[in-house]
């Protein structure tokens, strides 16, 4: 979808902000549950991403395998959480779009179905797991 | 106008005074254009707004990764797409005319 560089910038950094205000929140007060996915509370089945912040948790301690057995998710959003903020800071202090192409090349790639069937596969294996896991 | 809800009433206007100068030619491309309905959209959003699903759909592939990586936003992502993914769509079908007509 085509969207301008400072709308997509401001939905990023705001997605980013409420990441780490989250992140913060967990940490400040000691526990991180799924007391927040709507699927989870209605459904009483776990969301394919549920565990997340558990798994980001574990793996700020350092823990990899504990983090990969809560899930692994976990591993893009750290990426992503690291990635995305580094990106808008450049981008905005030097002026420069290498985020929002970045964006579009991996929004382009992500339809191609040789991508988008791999990721949709992975995406419903883990939820199964998730599901078995009871997470 | 008898695709009037597939935009926004605002566009309306602009969008008929274009059709009513554009070439012929183009005339048999405008009519095979699918357009996104956003009542179909409404519903997916309230129904699969959490996986992103409703992102998806209109094509927003990144936005729709990240509700999906975020269990919809903490939720809160989710219930604020059911009022948003509406214009969204609108948008969209506006993008989709808009290609062919200033091209």
């Amino acid at each position: 979808m085509m969207r301008s560089r400072n709308s997509l910038y401001l939905i990023l950094s705001t997605a980013c902000f409420s990441g780490y205000l989250w992140l913060f929140w967990v940490l400040w007060f000691g526990h991180a549950s799924a007391e927040v996915c709507i699927i989870k509370h209605v459904t009483d089945i776990p969301c394919p991403s549920c565990g997340t912040t558990r798994s980001v948790m574990a793996l700020l301690q350092g823990d990899f395998m504990m983090a990969a057995s809560l899930n692994p998710l976990g591993f893009i959003i750290i990426i992503i959480m690291i990635v995305v903020p580094t990106g808008l800071i450049i981008d905005c202090l030097w002026g420069k779009s290498y985020l929002f192409f970045a964006y579009q090349k991996s929004e382009h790639l992500l339809k191609k179905p040789y991508v988008a069937v791999p990721v949709i596969a992975g995406m419903l294996i883990n939820w199964i797991w998730n599901i078995m896991k009871a997470i | 106008m008898t695709n009037g809800k597939f935009f926004e009433s605002h566009h309306l206007m602009q969008i008929r005074e274009k059709l009513l100068q554009v070439d012929d030619s183009k005339w048999s491309i405008i009519q095979t254009l699918q357009f996104k309905d956003p009542t179909t959209s409404l519903i997916i959003s309230l129904l699969g707004g959490s996986l992103g699903i409703d992102r998806f759909i209109i094509g927003d592939t990144g936005l729709g990764v990240g509700k999906l990586l975020t269990c919809g936003g903490l939720g809160i992502w989710t219930i604020v797409d059911w009022f948003l993914i509406m214009p969204a769509t609108r948008e969209l079908n506006l993008t989709t005319l808009q290609q062919v007509l200033y091209v």
